[in-house]
């Protein structure tokens, strides 16, 4: 006799908490985005749904990918405050020396070279907090300095240009409908499927939850802190050449506001500040809803001080919202 | 004889000044239990530790299977085929029952995925060992975190066993373990002897020593100090190493009980809770009660139980007043006072100055509206003074001040109430010999005021030294209530381990 598989809602909604924790940000996340697309003017006009898509995905994605980044170092028991930074280094690199396509191989080696940067940056950050023990916050928040100073160095003033057979690409292809930023978000959420259920995705979460039981259980524990921000630093480098296709020009605080939304929309997405706890695609929901709620002040045509309001707003509530649940938990 | 399978060889291991192993000597064999007994500080936890790669060695050596062998980590220990089952259990809370037993030995499928299935399976296998002794909620996708604490002990148990050890040390595996699971355990160990592995079993408890282990080592003061084969052995003999000569004499403390008359200040009826089982005993107005035991025995709680920390069942009325203090403000109104053990977490605010953390408990007697600094000040020059508190001034933060001096501090803030019944957490933890004297002279001026004292310490032999009378504390319960001739480290040492010494009952008899 075949078992079959009944399809139980609760019995689903308990395992989606249990298991990814994404149980509210998916509430969040249809909400939202209902709410967005309600208040559209032309939503119901052809093309308009596909058209919104392509432009916010495209808009989304470098924030979403330094979100992922995030989430990855938090599950780790770690934080980083410096990926904004580092997204800013490489888009003023990439503005500064990507010049003509003519050259392909060149501009192949300068995207290298960003990548390898974004690496680096995210082992200086391992070493210091793994490896010597210090406190995450403290040393990425100092590094994020020394970043987001080089970058400033390197381009003082806004300029630079991506050519635009560049940022066409970026900004206009779709594949099956789908804008590539959106392909890229799955393809990225797909490889994290496929490490979380190896022997690193194992590790990473035992680190996150404990990592004393962590070390005496004999999981490597200095080497998987560093590699999480090995992997926030390559993501936020990502981020820069999305960032540099999106706008095609250079910033030295291009990825500033990023640092915080990355922390939001980890938490957001059902991360936990304390490690251990949480998922990748949480985070990207938690990326969305961020996206979303900015898109609702705007569409409204808000008052820019409303826009100030309500992000801090979602901030709080986002960060301090599972230690509220916490303390209703305890007192009942 | 059976072979050898591990050695360690004269290890020695310092914590800063304080020497933890001077000569940790043991020979593990295969194809035997080894218990490994000790009272508090003599060593036992530092030696396993370093056997399995947790802590490293000052010096000694260690010998594992005929070859000399240093290990850095517990990864390498691991591979080598050396598993402890930890007191303090290595799980990590937010993972399920298998994921932890087959932590960081994952089975992998060939395309290099963790196999859950295959993992879940042998978990349940492995869970059948202990089967019917736990509820339906232990199961192998269950969270660690929502498990009682016998059930972790047994996953704990299951995945050091998992590992096929050729070593397996448990440390102290059965204290929150019951009756059958302990069953359980010690037929499992009964088959890993037979299957010629080496065993050591670290545990409080005399009787299960005598009940599985065929050899004892006992450590004193971080020394290997004897070695006996159970079979041929006694209780006593085993307690008599523990603490080595002299230990039949009754002590004659510092601080005499003169209280025959006096009223009775606490009496505590069959207080239950978490960590305590049917705790009764009475204090009378002005006595200085010591409470020992090796670590870990209930103690603390006690404290905190009567201080109002921790719920409880029972009756504890103090002072003549039933009382149920819900929170330690409650205990405060009714000047009972708690000094803790661990400074920095529960005692002070080490950023804050020394007045400031001296008065936090006190400020309410200077005065409303307006806070009456200039008397607030004077009355903390006088109690610094009386402690003979080093320092720069009353306004450097107590961050500044030495372990000894901060504790006094600790101290201080309480005396500044006046307090009528001072609960002690062993307060002399870490404490220099200097700050101890003028620890016990402070106690001194405490009892001639008339307090009451319960004084719990780590170490054996000061509470020998002051207290005429002691509560001995053994898996949460009053296993001993020593005064007079009763008063022998023997006595004591015998209770702490769950044993009743000879002298003990011959003298219970005499008295009768």
């Amino acid at each position: 006799m075949r078992k079959v598989k009944k399809f139980n809602l609760s019995s689903w909604w308990k395992r989606i908490n249990v298991k990814y924790s994404i149980g509210l940000s998916l509430i969040l996340l249809v909400l939202s985005t209902l709410i967005y697309l309600v208040i559209q003017p032309a939503i119901l006009r052809p093309g308009t749904l596909s058209r919104l898509m392509t432009s916010n995905f495209r808009t989304w994605l470098p924030v979403i990918l330094v979100t992922i980044g995030q989430a990855i170092v938090l599950l780790g028991g770690g934080l980083d405050l410096s990926n904004g930074s580092i997204v800013s280094v490489g888009n003023v690199i990439l503005a500064l020396t990507v010049i003509t396509p003519e050259e392909p191989w060149k501009n192949l080696l300068i995207v290298l070279a960003v990548i390898a940067f974004g690496a680096f940056a995210g082992l200086i950050n391992g070493f210091f907090t793994a490896y010597l023990g210090l406190q995450p916050v403290i040393i990425t928040f100092a590094t994020s300095f020394v970043f987001s100073g080089l970058a400033l160095l390197l381009l003082p003033t806004p300029g630079g240009a991506i050519p635009r057979e560049y940022t066409d690409v970026y900004r206009n292809t779709d594949l099956l409908g789908l804008p590539i930023s959106l392909i890229l978000i799955a393809i990225f959420v797909l490889i994290w499927a496929f490490i979380r259920k190896r022997r690193y995705g194992r590790f990473l979460y035992a680190v996150g939850g404990s990592p004393s039981s962590a070390y005496t259980t004999g999981v490597p524990v200095t080497w998987m802190k560093i590699s999480t921000y090995i992997i926030s630093g390559l993501l936020a480098s990502f981020a820069a050449i999305a960032y540099s296709l999106l706008t095609g020009s250079g910033f030295s605080g291009s990825g500033e506001d990023m640092t915080l939304a990355s922390v939001t929309g980890a938490v957001l997405g059902g991360v936990s500040m304390s490690g251990g706890a949480g998922s990748v695609i949480g985070s990207v929901f938690g990326g969305i809803i961020l996206g979303n709620i900015r898109n609702i002040i705007s569409t409204l045509r808000l008052d820019s001080w409303w826009r100030t309001l309500v992000n801090a707003l979602v901030i709080v509530v986002a960060l301090a919202g599972p230690g509220l649940v916490n303390l209703i938990r305890r007192n009942k | 004889m059976k072979t050898i399978c591990l050695r360690t060889e004269q290890i020695k291991k310092r914590f800063g000044g304080v020497h933890a192993l001077r000569d940790g000597s043991i020979e593990i064999r295969s194809g035997e239990v080894l218990a490994l007994v000790g009272s508090n500080g003599s060593g036992k936890s530092t030696l396993t530790k370093i056997i399995t790669g947790v802590l490293s060695a000052d010096d000694g050596k260690v010998i594992y299977k005929g070859q000399e062998v240093q290990y850095s980590n517990p990864m390498a220990a691991q591979r080598a085929g050396i598993m402890a089952v930890y007191q303090e259990l290595s799980l990590v809370p937010s993972l399920t029952v298998a994921q932890n037993i087959w932590l960081a030995n994952e089975f992998i499928d060939k395309y290099g995925f963790v196999d859950d299935h295959q993992m879940n399976e042998k978990t349940q296998e492995l869970l059948a060992l202990f089967e019917g002794t736990y509820q339906s909620s232990l199961h192998p996708e269950a969270y660690i975190n929502a498990l009682p604490p016998d059930e972790r002990q047994i996953v704990e148990i299951l995945k050091a066993i998992s590992r096929n050890p050729d070593v397996l040390i448990l440390d102290e595996a059965t204290a929150s373990l019951d009756s059958e699971q302990v069953k359980r355990l010690f037929s499992l160990v009964q088959q890993l002897r037979e299957a010629g592995k080496g065993l050591v079993f670290v545990s409080h408890r005399m009787d299960e020593i005598f009940q599985i282990a065929d050899r004892a080592v006992v450590l004193r003061n971080g020394k290997t100090v004897g070695d006996a084969k159970i079979a041929e052995s006694s209780e006593n003999e085993i307690v008599y190493m523990m603490i080595g000569s002299e230990a039949e004499i009754a002590k004659e403390p510092i601080f005499k009980n003169n209280i025959d008359q006096r009223d009775i200040v606490l009496i505590a009826e069959n207080i239950r809770n978490e960590k305590l089982e049917e705790v009764s005993f009475t204090v009378r107005q002005g006595e200085l009660v010591g409470i020992g035991g090796l670590r870990g025995q209930g103690q603390s709680t006690l404290l905190h139980t009567l201080f109002g920390n921790n719920t409880y069942e029972g009756h504890i009325s103090i002072f003549g007043k039933s009382l149920d203090f819900k929170h330690p403000k409650d205990a405060m109104r009714e000047d009972v006072a708690l000094i803790p053990g661990d400074r920095a977490s529960e005692g002070l605010l080490l950023l804050r100055s020394i007045l400031e953390n001296l008065h936090l408990p006190n400020w309410k007697s200077y005065g409303r509206p307006l806070l009456n600094i200039k008397k607030a000040r004077n009355d903390a020059i006088h109690i610094s003074n009386q402690l003979n508190l080093v320092m720069a001034s009353l306004d450097s933060p107590v961050s500044s001040l030495s372990g000894g001096n901060a504790q006094k501090v600790v101290i201080g803030k309480w005396l500044l109430r006046n307090p009528r019944l001072l609960l002690l957490d062993d307060p002399t933890k870490g404490v220099d010999v200097g700050t101890k004297s003028e620890f016990y002279k402070l106690l001194q001026q405490l009892i001639d005021k008339g307090t009451t004292i319960l004084f719990y310490s780590t170490d054996d032999q000061e509470l020998l030294g002051l207290c005429p009378r002691i509560l001995v504390m053994h898996d949460g319960g009053i296993k001993a209530d020593l005064s007079g001739d009763l008063l022998t480290e023997a006595n004591l040492v015998a209770a702490s381990m769950g044993a009743t010494s000879n002298a003990n009952i011959n003298k219970e008899m005499s008295h009768a």
